[in-house]
């Protein structure tokens, strides 16, 4: 599979090489660009699956500069603006702008948002991503679960249940932002329909409901689904 | 702002001045112009009386060139009516008056020329000047109201006074804000300014931190020595945030995005937030909530998790050897009060005081709890910081969201 490659459009050059080194260190190809014109020139010759944009730049803004590549090439874009105003992220997501990261950030965040961000356009197709939870096997695309003794398919709530689990594996998500998942929108009184669910799918992606491995209950909170790596 | 608050008292002095002198001048001007009507026109009614005289063979009169000088005419009539002697009289002036000519002419005018009338022994003295040189008005008022002419001369002072004080206040007032409006653009501009320019270095210094914190070829004391450095930048960003937030708060440059939120979710996802950013096993987090629970706040939920993130920081932050933290609500009536404890197993915990600075003169500290105190209020609400030996105790006290028909739909998610 192709790596993806990441324009980082930024006038402070040290920050470009911090940001370049951390995605590399992911695996990412990364070009660089100091200005808005530079950014414009990199796209036309080798267009990027992926564009980090400041908006402060020498010849221009981003948010001008990102109604001009939108014409150019249609990619997933990302701010990563010292400006943390309201107004300069509205602005930045209205224009197409597919999230708004404020400095100083961690290389983590950035990280994840970069790789949530890809995950959502190019979608599972093109990295054909299988989850693993140990023996078993998570495929999206079909909504089922391999198991060593068969397979078995997920329904939509299950679906639904564990693709937030996932998008979020090794932190707690609360019961209440899976209540939202499932039933677009917080409902009270709905955790025992969720308790239900969660035991539903320890079945079908646990070797042992009863002493769940990796669909964890957070008492008080929610649960936690724990990390494994993705093939 | 003491120059500010003199230039104010200056002004106001200098018109409250005026008006008083200009009242004054008025009404000294109304009270001789009215009191004396021998002096309507400047002559001394006195003085040409006592500069005519009678002689056996007539009258000699000594004030003629001040008659001539002045325009002004004169006659003796006498007790018959007739004219006993004249000086300068124009020709359409009678020489034979009736009591009712007398009458007419005292108040008003002889043959339309303005007169004033002496009485003496020998007569009446009737002195005029040119026609259309003065225009008399007789008026007259009941007693009543001459004795209450202080009051309504008082009164109407007062008002002009009183138009002329809410004037300048408004004036004032325009100007103050003016003036407060151009210091808090650039307080604003200053904050802004300062914060953008920091984050981007901050984001490097960040950025290479984690990557030498992360590098196990470093030796351990190392990269621990980076996990400082990237901790204090971290530390540093949450005071550029608030600071900035702190701002947009004082000035209402913070639009509150309010929607109905739970409590319980509210609380739930500060202490999920809190272990999901690493929170060490000797700190304990609780969650108390009574069954059911009440209803929602209507609020800004991002604000309201910030307050929430704050206090719980300060409390991992003010007991580095532990502490089991509690978030809990509880309602009463109308209100919802979010409460966050902490209880310190090491050094007592500080109290910081957000509302007043430090007593010896130091650098502020509690940004972030001033914060929490600013987010509260925004909400219509109250911070209440309390503490004692190794405990903190902060209840928000929020007004819970107006009764409508039943949408839980409508209730966002923090």
């Amino acid at each position: 599979m192709r790596p993806y490659t990441i324009l980082v459009v930024d006038d402070e050059p040290t920050l470009c090489d911090m940001v370049r080194g951390i995605l590399e260190r992911e695996g990412y190809q990364v070009q660089t660009a100091h200005s808005c014109s530079e950014a414009l020139q990199r796209c036309a010759l080798t267009p990027p699956d992926g564009i980090l944009l400041d908006v402060m730049l020498p010849d221009g803004d981003g948010f001008a500069l990102l109604r001009e590549l939108r014409r150019e090439v249609d990619v997933p874009v990302l701010f990563l603006s010292a400006r943390d105003e309201d107004e300069a992220r509205l602005r930045g997501l209205g224009l197409g702008a597919d999230d708004y990261i404020t400095k100083p950030f961690l290389p983590q965040e950035l990280l994840l948002r970069l790789a949530a961000v890809l995950r959502r356009v190019y979608g599972a197709d093109r990295s054909g991503e299988v989850a693993r939870l140990g023996p078993v096997e998570i495929h999206w695309g079909s909504g089922t679960v391999v198991r060593p003794d068969g397979e078995v398919t997920l329904t939509a709530k299950e679906y639904a249940l564990l693709k937030k689990l996932w998008a979020n594996r090794g932190n707690i998500v609360t019961v209440d932002a899976l209540c939202a998942a499932l039933w677009d929108g917080v409902l009270v009184g709905y955790e025992n329909t969720l308790m239900v669910h969660v035991r539903r799918l320890r079945e079908k992606i646990e070797e042992d409901p009863s002493h769940p491995r990796w669909l964890l209950t957070v008492r008080g909170l929610g649960y936690r689904l724990v990390r494994e790596e993705r093939r | 702002m003491r120059r500010s608050v003199l230039r104010a008292a200056a002004v106001l002095t200098g018109a409250v001045g005026l008006v008083l002198v200009l009242s004054l001048g008025a009404l000294l001007g109304i009270v001789f112009a009215t009191g004396r009507q021998v002096d309507a026109w400047g002559v001394p009614l006195d003085q040409l009386s006592r500069g005519l005289t009678a002689t056996e063979g007539g009258y000699t009169f000594t004030e003629g060139a001040y008659l001539s000088a002045h325009d002004l005419w004169t006659i003796l009539i006498g007790e018959d009516g007739q004219v006993l002697w004249q000086f300068e009289k124009p020709l359409d002036v009678p020489e034979q008056y009736g009591l009712s000519d007398v009458a007419a002419f005292s108040r008003w005018y002889l043959a339309d020329y303005p007169v004033f009338t002496r009485i003496r022994e020998d007569g009446l003295l009737v002195v005029g000047s040119a026609k259309e040189s003065l225009w008399r008005l007789n008026f007259y008022l009941p007693l009543r109201i001459v004795r209450q002419l202080p009051l309504w001369i008082g009164g109407s002072l007062l008002l002009i006074l009183g138009c002329v004080l809410a004037f300048s206040a408004l004036l004032l007032r325009r100007w103050f804000r003016a003036e407060q409006r151009q210091r808090d653009a650039a307080r604003s501009d200053w904050i802004n300014g300062i914060s953008h320019d920091i984050r981007t270095p901050l984001s490097i210094v960040m950025g290479y931190a984690v990557q030498l914190e992360e590098d196990d070829a470093l030796p351990l004391a190392r990269r621990r020595q980076a996990g400082i450095i990237r901790s204090q930048s971290e530390a540093i960003r949450t005071l550029v945030n608030d600071l900035n937030l702190t701002m947009r708060l004082d000035y209402e440059m913070q639009p509150l995005r309010r929607t109905e939120v739970m409590p319980g979710a509210l609380l739930r996802q500060a202490a999920a937030d809190l272990y999901n950013r690493g929170l060490e096993e000797r700190y304990r987090l609780d969650i108390d909530l009574p069954d059911p629970p009440g209803p929602p706040l209507k609020g800004d939920v991002s604000l309201l998790s910030r307050a929430l993130d704050n206090l719980l920081n300060n409390c991992v932050r003010h007991n580095p050897d532990g502490c089991a933290i509690t978030l809990g609500a509880r309602w009463r009536g109308s209100w919802c009060t979010l409460w966050v404890e902490s209880r310190g197993t090491g050094a007592p915990a500080r109290i910081p005081s957000p509302e007043r600075p430090p007593a010896d003169g130091g650098p502020p500290h509690g940004t972030g709890l001033k914060l929490v105190a600013q987010i509260a209020r925004s909400h219509g609400g109250t911070a209440r910081f309390s503490g004692g030996e190794g405990c903190f105790l902060c209840e928000l006290r929020l007004p819970c969201a107006p009764e409508q028909r039943q949408d839980s739909r409508s209730r966002r998610l923090p």
